[in-house]
């Protein structure tokens, strides 16, 4: 097998450009690694015979893009016309999106090429990817283990080196815990930086699309060609365009960065605390000041999270009746049977609990006792987070709290799935922006991940202190080893 | 004992979501969405709050579209994925008295 | 029967005409086929989101503003949750906690007295898509889902099914001049709903509620609501309680009937819409909306109030809103708005009718229809003459001397000429002098009918007339 998909996107480029290697030539090889690596279960479905075609449409086009000609896989949450998208549910398992996603338009728009759907939370509603109605994703490092969730198919083909990108979202921690637990990078950008047109809503006051790569450079490399104010998401950025990379590869000398107390509490292993105070030191090394400090209400933001989470979700999700799309009873005798019966078999158990739990938040009275209540106390969260960016650079601390667990674990505790986001849902509920980046990994081999979290918009400080980390612990992040490749 | 909701609780909420519950589940829903609720009830326990809201965490003020008319979908592309229709109408089951 | 207070409580919704629908920008549009004018926004397609149209919160500021009501300057839109086949995303977008309107007021004359109905609150939402019922199934088709709809709800302050149909009456015309809908309750645009309860005294907590949903005409609210009064009347009367429900006028039986009880207050669940930012209207996008409102009918009445048209006159112009607005075109003459509006009520609106035209489609300037009302009072044009000439002015683009003269339409103004033709006619009608002598006024229409026939039309009627009766009176 070639071993071009090793190479970084820079490499990968050159070639593109010399007409040493050509898109098809990219393309038969994700499709053989995904082939060879089915187990990982990391796809719902693949886009073999568009992938291919485009691929040698490609052929005759000038390379005018870094990203030009490069597979990428996209979570099956966000809509791909004419590609079926599932969103890992039954409810959706035959519906084709006669739409593309605006994240899509702008892939396309790169050259970039779709190499499938990857495999995710049902309605990206879970922690371990194991809601899914097409089965878990594996981890790469252990096949035994999770890769996370939501976005677990997505970190587990950049991981398993199956592809270079990957889309992902995150609504409470989807993009950044299975990074963490698969040992990638995965950026959750500001709200409103990446519009979400197309992207399937869970929950709409947090979700967010964001980039999944194996290294910072290329992650910030990827997040230029998605963002951009979009006329069709009203609470998209009109932000003008930057470029993240341009921090990458400066000092960070006399920079100041504070972890809150309660991300080094004793909810976080023993073991990663103390790979995390590694980091510190090496950071007050190099010659930046870390400080721990309160954050209001952090150990609230769960509770915060279920109520808007969950309300917005059943919401959200209501659109699914069996009349316009997706699974429908067959023959109904009522309409209530036509409701009640497609919800039934469509949805599966997660769900199904999270749009009761949603539907009793937002009923009579709840709606003030819950919902209001969460929404002014999510405004002091965001205070919080705003008044600690007056004094510091970056809040960092562990993306999770423990490295991936075994996919046998029990999934009987409907509180589990909330509390492996402990450390990740604060961000969304301040709508700030936040990376993990992997710095260890523990003693069984399983990876463990920096968070790191900045001011609204400010992605390009994320990726500076990310890639400086990179450089300087320089880990083998390749579940088979890069000898082995090379 | 195990806290748990009463039958009708679960069913009035099972109704709201508009999701049949079968009579073997309701049990397990008894207990799960208890413990959920429960869990909801901690936000009691925070007192010192701002009264101001965030509805989106987007620093956008609503903009306004132009009045113009942009494309439409084909009809024959939206029924694809209905799953019941009568020429180009979406069919339903009956529904009565409104 | 004992004497009961009734509650009326209005709601009303329109439907705004602007080209596209309110969050998505496909066609709003009507009587098209079935799901021709939709998109995936209108289908609540997985994915999609909400954007606002401008001219809709624009329509709803100058409504706002003709309904007297306060405008709130930091609105967000809210989710109402319900499942129906008719609500794509089985929640409809609409405003809950921060309607855009709120205390306002539409006046009323009832019974020669002034009463303002009181407007709780006007609201911006999107309406619901069209469905047909079959036998075993219902048909939907998105086309009007999706499309503006304003709701202006009254406080419950009606007592009466005429106070309940003045109120539409005037709501109506109101929504009309201010072009926020073309309000035709036949087409859906304007859908009515009526909340009626009764209670003893004013001192008691309000009656039972029932609801009458959709009712098709503005008679038919007054005749409903009249009709429910009764109703629970009868019910209290024979001890009776009953549950808050919702009724449909049934005009065939000319009587409300039951469509459901409420068991349980519906659980809308409502919660702002996290798709939509806060939105914030400048005094300037205020101003600029309020420039366009035109005149509004209680204006107009003023002005012809003013201008001496008779109040008969003046309610049938306003009733015919494309007259008014031409009428006022020409407020900075000195033009008499009483004789204008004969001209305009009388035959140019009867050739209108007949021809199906609007006052545009024709020819008619506002400066050749003042020359025309000029004629009329200098008597250079009799009402015969303006019917002949009427086609001619309407159609053609010669002003209104150039087609007297083309006519060759000259009257007899000469006293002599008419004297004697007048003496012509006596001559040869004395039985008719002697019938005028005996007191007959009959007789004197006839001879006035013989004078105009000899003059083929062309005698001034009024000189005519009084040299007709000097004549007459001096063989007394």
């Amino acid at each position: 097998m070639n071993k071009y998909l090793d190479k970084t996107i820079i490499e990968l480029n050159q070639l593109l450009k010399e007409k040493k290697i050509t898109p098809l030539d990219l393309v038969l090889e994700a499709f053989a690694r995904i082939e060879k690596e089915h187990e990982l279960n990391a796809f719902i479905t693949l886009n073999k015979e568009e992938a291919l075609k485009e691929a040698k449409k490609l052929e005759t086009m000038e390379v005018d893009n870094l990203l030009f000609g490069l597979p990428i896989a996209i979570k099956d949450n966000i809509l791909t016309k004419n590609l079926r998208t599932t969103c890992a549910s039954h409810m959706l398992d035959n519906f084709i999106p006669i739409y593309d996603a605006t994240v899509v338009e702008k892939i396309k728009e790169k050259h970039m090429i779709i190499i499938g759907k990857t495999n995710m939370d049902e309605f990206a509603m879970g922690s371990s990817s194991r809601t899914s109605y097409f089965g878990a994703p594996r981890n790469p490092w252990n096949k035994q283990k999770i890769a996370g969730g939501s976005s677990g198919g997505s970190a587990t083909t950049v991981a398993a080196r199956l592809l270079p990108l990957a889309l992902g979202s995150d609504t409470g921690g989807s993009i950044r815990q299975p990074a963490s637990y698969c040992g990638i990078v995965g950026m959750k950008p500001t709200y409103g930086r990446i519009s979400r047109y197309g992207l399937v809503a869970f929950a709409s006051s947090l979700d967010q699309i964001g980039p999944m790569t194996r290294n910072v450079y290329e992650n910030a490399l990827f997040l230029n060609s998605l963002v951009g104010k979009d006329e069709k998401d009203l609470t998209s950025s009109k932000k003008e365009r930057e470029d993240f990379t341009r921090k990458i590869g400066q000092e960070i000398k006399g920079m100041k960065f504070a972890i809150p107390n309660y991300f080094m509490s004793d909810i976080v292993t023993e073991e990663i605390r103390d790979r995390i105070k590694e980091v510190i030191q090496l950071l007050e090394k190099k010659g930046a000041t870390v400080d721990y400090i309160d954050i209001a209400y952090l150990e609230n933001a769960v509770t915060l999270y279920q109520i808007i989470a969950m309300g917005e979700a059943s919401s959200n999700l209501a659109r699914f009746d069996g009349i316009r799309y997706g699974h429908s009873k067959e023959n109904p005798k009522d309409i209530d049977d036509l409701y009640y019966g497609s919800r039934e078999e469509g949805f599966g158990e997660e769900v199904k609990r999270r749009i009761m739990v949603g539907s009793y938040i937002l009923s009579g009275d709840n709606a003030k006792k819950y919902y209001d209540k969460a929404l002014s106390i999510r405004s002091d969260i965001r205070t919080s987070f705003l008044k600690a960016f007056e004094k510091y650079d970056l809040i960092i601390g562990p993306t999770t709290t423990t490295t991936a667990y075994d996919l046998t674990d029990p999934m009987d505790d409907p509180l589990k799935t909330f509390l492996d986001d402990v450390l990740v849902i604060p961000v969304n509920m301040a709508g700030l922006p936040g990376l993990n980046v992997p710095v260890a990994f523990s003693k069984d081999h399983m990876p463990i991940g920096l968070h790191i979290i900045g001011k609204p918009f400010d992605e390009a400080t994320i990726y500076q202190l990310a890639s400086f980390i990179e450089k300087e612990l320089n880990l083998d992040l390749n579940p088979k080893g890069s000898d082995e490749n090379e | 004992m195990q806290e748990k909701l009463s039958i009708s609780e679960v069913k009035h909420v099972a109704e709201l979501a508009k999701i049949r519950i079968s009579d073997n589940e309701q049990e397990k829903y008894q207990i799960e969405l208890k413990k959920i609720f429960n869990e909801l009830e901690k936000i009691e326990e925070v007192k010192d709050y701002d009264e101001e809201i965030i509805i989106t965490p987007t620093e956008e003020k609503c903009q306004l579209r132009k009045d113009e008319i942009g494309q439409m979908v084909n009809p024959k592309d939206m029924l694809k994925n209905v799953p019941r229709h009568s020429g180009n109408y979406i069919e339903v089951p009956v529904v009565i008295n409104e | 029967m004992s004497n009961y207070i009734p509650t009326i409580g209005i709601e009303v919704h329109v439907e705004l005409k602007t080209r596209s629908k309110i969050f998505s920008n496909s066609k709003n549009g009507y009587g098209m086929g079935a799901n021709t004018l939709t998109n995936v926004i209108d289908l609540g397609y997985p994915g999609t989101l909400p954007t606002v149209n401008e001219e809709v919160i624009n329509i709803a500021i100058k409504a706002a503003t003709v309904l007297h009501c306060k405008i709130r300057k930091m609105m967000n839109f809210d989710r109402k949750n319900y499942f129906y086949p008719d609500n794509s995303k089985n929640y409809q977008i609409t405003q809950n906690r921060t309607p855009i309107g709120y205390d306002g007021y539409i006046e009323i004359d009832i019974d020669g007295k002034k009463k303002k109905i009181e407007i709780e609150e006007m609201h911006i939402e999107e309406d619901t898509c069209k469905s047909a019922h079959r036998k075993d199934v219902t048909l939907l088709d998105f086309n009007r889902a999706g499309v503006p709809l304003i709701e202006i709800v009254t406080k419950p302050c009606i007592s009466s099914g005429e106070e309940a149909k003045l109120y539409l009456e005037k709501l109506r015309e109101t929504l009309l001049y201010a072009d926020i809908s073309d309000c035709k309750i036949e087409e859906g645009s304007m859908r009515c709903d009526a909340n009626v309860s009764i209670r003893k005294e004013e001192k008691d907590p309000f009656g039972t509620k029932a609801e009458i949903k959709n009712i098709g005409s503005i008679s038919n609210v007054k005749l409903s609501i009249e009709k429910e009064i009764i109703r629970q009347q009868k019910l209290y009367d024979n001890h009776e309680t009953f549950k808050p429900q919702t009724r449909r006028f049934d005009s065939k039986l000319n009587d409300t009937v039951l469509m459901r009880v409420k068991e349980t207050g519906n659980d809308y669940r409502y919660f702002p819409e996290p798709d939509i930012p806060y939105l914030y209207l400048t005094d300037e996008q205020i101003f600029q909306a309020r420039k366009t409102i035109p005149m509004t009918p209680d204006e107009r009445r003023e002005l012809y109030d003013k201008r001496n048209m008779s109040e008969v006159n003046r309610e049938k112009i306003i009733a015919h809103r494309e007259l008014s607005d031409f009428l006022n075109k020409l407020v900075e003459t000195n033009l008499d708005f009483q004789i204008a509006s004969n001209l305009l009520l009388g035959d140019i609106s009867s050739y209108l009718n007949k021809k199906n035209k609007t006052l545009k489609e024709t020819k008619l300037t506002q400066e050749k229809f003042t020359d025309l009302v000029e004629k009329v009072i200098d008597r250079t044009l009799t009402s015969k003459n303006i019917k002949d000439l009427l086609t001619d002015i309407l159609e053609k683009d010669q002003s209104i001397s150039e087609l007297i003269k083309e006519k060759n339409i000259s009257n007899i103004t000469d006293d002599s000429i008419l004297k004697e033709i007048i003496h012509k006619v006596l001559e040869n009608n004395e039985e008719s002098i002697k019938d005028y002598l005996s007191g007959h006024d009959r007789a004197l229409k006839y001879l006035m009918g013989q004078v105009m026939k000899e003059t083929k039309g062309s005698a001034d009627p009024l000189l005519a007339s009084n040299l007709l009766k000097e004549e007459l009176e001096s063989k007394k």
